[in-house]
């Protein structure tokens, strides 16, 4: 009776699965994506408790930025490099259209300081609690949903300007002989050729290569360096200037960066910032300067640039904080203190 | 949710499967000056002796875990409450501790990626392109900036899995393996790995998603993927690893894992060129310099601080001439040095300038991890 029922059982199971996964390939519908509707309606809540706090700025009509509202009398900060010239004007979670002025900026941080002429908006709330790796990080606009939500990826830390470079590629074996020149770079500019070896930097010897990364590193672009070559018997000196490549240049491996941005717009001041977070919310760079938020309905940071394909950083509160206060001296003509 | 148990994918599913292949993860280091690069500090393996890869064994294929201990909201086409966000929140903050540890940065040859240790003496999964050939050095960075050298083992270019072992003594934190059986589509799912290469003022980055298409020989999630993420892991919330990241292609939700199961069907591909024989792991021994070819022998290029040559007076710039009365060229002594023995005594007759020197150099064996 047993082994019938066995038979029986193993010819019917075939026939009923596909009835369960009619389609095994079938991708997840796109709604419940991470940031499909259907999961974007669970955060609808914070969205509630957030969207009076937060402006869609337009320049000439087009949006270009989110904003955090920081006081009752109008005030909010936004990303400083998107308020491009024209007419400027927000959008509210009311759904008016309101003028807005431009106070102060901070070009360090990319925060701009702007007065909203409107009334009812509510100051955000700041989150001071530390941030931990994987907690939510909640993008809310005006809408009733956030646009976008994420988690927290990084530990919070400086991130550097854009690394800039002499334009040499060495021979992989750690000494300073050079095997490679990037064209239009300032090493090549500088009369340096391949073969060269670089036996000095500003009177100091050098011997490998880590040590000419390491004086370099920390110069900005358009800097210059002064380079003891040594050509055959020959040795000269030359002034070389520091640039950042072109990051969409093929050659020599700068092609990650490209790269590292497939299927995304990136800010176009994205790098050079005292403190950020780093989450991986998906956030066109036209919707960055609002708040990051957590589940408390609290600001964590701003949202200050959207990097690549895997990161977007905001600015932690604390920060966001201190430069406010600066930004409120400088805009009433106030000495600004050093921030 | 649809589940898949071996199932092949269909013939169009095939056709992606070969076009991403053009996005691999890989990450090209550079050596530009002004790169956070550091130098490898080459050391070749005892070159193509086989048999030293030591006596380890393959995690044993896991049986299907209970989901039961999983929230609610797991279980949820989509979360519906701030409280079911609440819980996943929790777990995903519980699981990042546990799981990160085994998840480290590989760099071979001007490549970089990532992979995930799985067992206690050092196997290493990670994809095949950026494992490429057998034999090849490896050096394994840790979120906590310490370093561990290896040597790949093998690869198989179809799935684009590859295995790699860190040779310097464990043990070793280590993942724990998952399977697909109960997997399926919406499966909130972690992404850990080192986007853009390791960068030492970065932690492991972190990202969070959901799979979106799972089959026998493909996973697909909206975790957002980056070049120098290849061969990094695909965690579920139970901390296991069910994918390692393999391809992305332009939208930020084709983002490509291979299927651990591919992995558990491969051992043997992988480990071809590694007889199981008795454990080794001697410590290597270690001059601390690198050197290119000369007219006659050849010139250190660099000297570590602190290193065997370094205390043997040994500098950048030295031709050397003849160790132990042979001349030698760059490969030769690098192949000299490996095999020779941590506390060997050789004897260096260099020229510095115009002068010619005999130095005496003991070796080292090489740096321990902390």
């Amino acid at each position: 009776m047993n082994i019938w029922r066995s038979i029986f059982l193993l010819a019917v199971l075939p026939m009923l699965a596909p009835a369960q996964d009619s389609d095994p390939t079938r991708p997840l519908p796109r709604n419940q994506f991470r940031n499909g509707e259907a999961v974007l309606r669970a955060f609808a809540p914070l969205s509630k408790a957030t969207r009076d706090s937060i402006i869609k700025l337009n320049v000439d009509g087009e949006t270009v930025a989110l904003g955090v509202v920081v006081d009752t009398n109008g005030l909010a900060l936004t990303k400083a490099s998107e308020l491009k010239k024209g007419k400027l004007t927000c959008w509210l979670a009311s759904e008016k259209e309101v003028p807005v002025e431009k106070l102060a900026a901070d070009d360090e941080e990319d925060l701009a300081l702007v007065r909203v002429h409107a009334t009812g908006l509510k100051p955000i709330r700041w989150s001071d609690e530390r941030v931990t790796i994987g907690q939510w990080a909640i993008t809310p606009g005006i809408a009733a949903t956030p646009h976008a939500i994420g988690v927290i990826s990084a530990m919070p830390r400086k991130i550097r300007g854009r690394q800039a470079f002499i334009g040499v590629r060495f021979e992989p074996t750690g000494s300073t002989r050079i095997d490679g020149l990037l064209p239009g770079m300032g090493a090549e500019k500088a009369g340096i050729k391949s073969g060269d070896i670089i036996i000095g930097i500003e009177n100091e010897v050098v011997t490998n290569r880590e040590q000419v990364a390491t004086r370099v590193r920390d110069l900005r672009d358009g800097q210059k360096v002064k380079l003891r070559v040594q050509r055959g018997e020959e040795q000269f000196d030359a002034d070389v200037q520091l640039m950042v490549p072109d990051p969409d240049e093929p050659r020599f491996g700068f092609f990650r960066q490209s790269l590292g941005r497939l299927g995304t717009d990136v800010s176009h001041r994205a790098e050079g910032f005292e403190q950020a977070l780093e989450h991986d919310t998906v956030l066109p760079p036209w919707l960055c300067g609002g708040p990051l938020v957590n589940l408390d309905g609290k600001a964590m940071g701003l949202n200050i640039a959207r990097a690549s394909r895997v990161t977007t950083y905001a600015l932690p509160s604390t920060l966001v904080q201190r430069i406010l206060e600066a930004l409120k001296a400088k805009a009433a003509g106030a000495p600004v203190s050093s921030i | 949710m649809s589940r898949l148990r071996g199932t092949l994918m269909n013939p169009g599913a095939r056709v992606f499967l070969v076009a991403w292949v053009i996005f691999a993860l890989i990450s090209v280091r550079t050596t530009f000056a002004g790169e956070t690069t550091a130098p490898a500090q080459t050391k070749s393996s005892k070159a193509g002796a086989k048999g030293e890869i030591g006596l380890w064994t393959v995690p044993p294929r896991p049986t299907p875990v209970s989901r039961k201990d999983l929230p609610a909201a797991f279980s949820k086409p989509a979360p519906t409450s701030v409280a079911d966000l609440k819980s996943i929140e929790q777990r995903v903050k519980d699981l990042i501790p546990k799981i990160s540890p085994a998840v480290v940065a590989v760099e071979i040859g001007h490549g970089s990626g990532s992979g995930v240790i799985i067992t206690s003496d050092g196997l290493v999964l990670t994809a095949g392109h950026v494992c490429g050939a057998p034999d090849r050095e490896v050096l394994f960075r840790f979120s906590d900036g310490s370093q561990a050298r290896g040597k790949s083992l093998g690869r198989d270019e179809d799935t684009d899995t590859g295995l790699l072992l860190i040779t310097n003594r464990g043990p070793w934190p280590h993942a724990e393996l998952g399977d697909l059986e109960l997997a399926g589509t919406g499966d909130w799912v972690l992404a850990l790995g080192h986007p853009g290469g390791y960068d030492s003022t970065r932690s492991l980055v972190v990202r969070l998603g959901r799979i979106i298409r799972v089959g026998a020989d493909a996973l697909q999630t909206d975790c957002t993927i980056s070049p120098g993420d290849s061969g990094g892991p695909l965690f579920d919330m139970q901390g296991r690893v069910i994918g390692i990241h393999t391809a992305i292609r332009s939208s930020l939700t084709e983002n490509f894992h291979v299927p651990i199961t591919e992995f558990y069907d491969g051992w043997d591909t992988l480990v071809r060129t590694g007889a199981k024989t008795e454990p080794t792991f001697a410590p290597r021994a270690f001059l601390g310099a690198t050197f290119v070819d000369a007219v006659t022998g050849c010139r250190i290029a660099t000297v570590d601080s602190g290193s065997p040559a370094a205390k043997s007076g040994l500098k950048a710039g030295d031709v050397v001439l003849r160790v132990d009365g042979r001349e030698l060229s760059a490969v030769l002594f690098r192949r000299f040095i490996a095999e020779s023995e941590p506390g060997e005594t050789l004897k260096f007759d260099v020229k510095r300038g115009q002068r010619e020197l005999s130095l005496t150099v003991k070796l080292d064996s090489a740096p321990r991890l902390k």
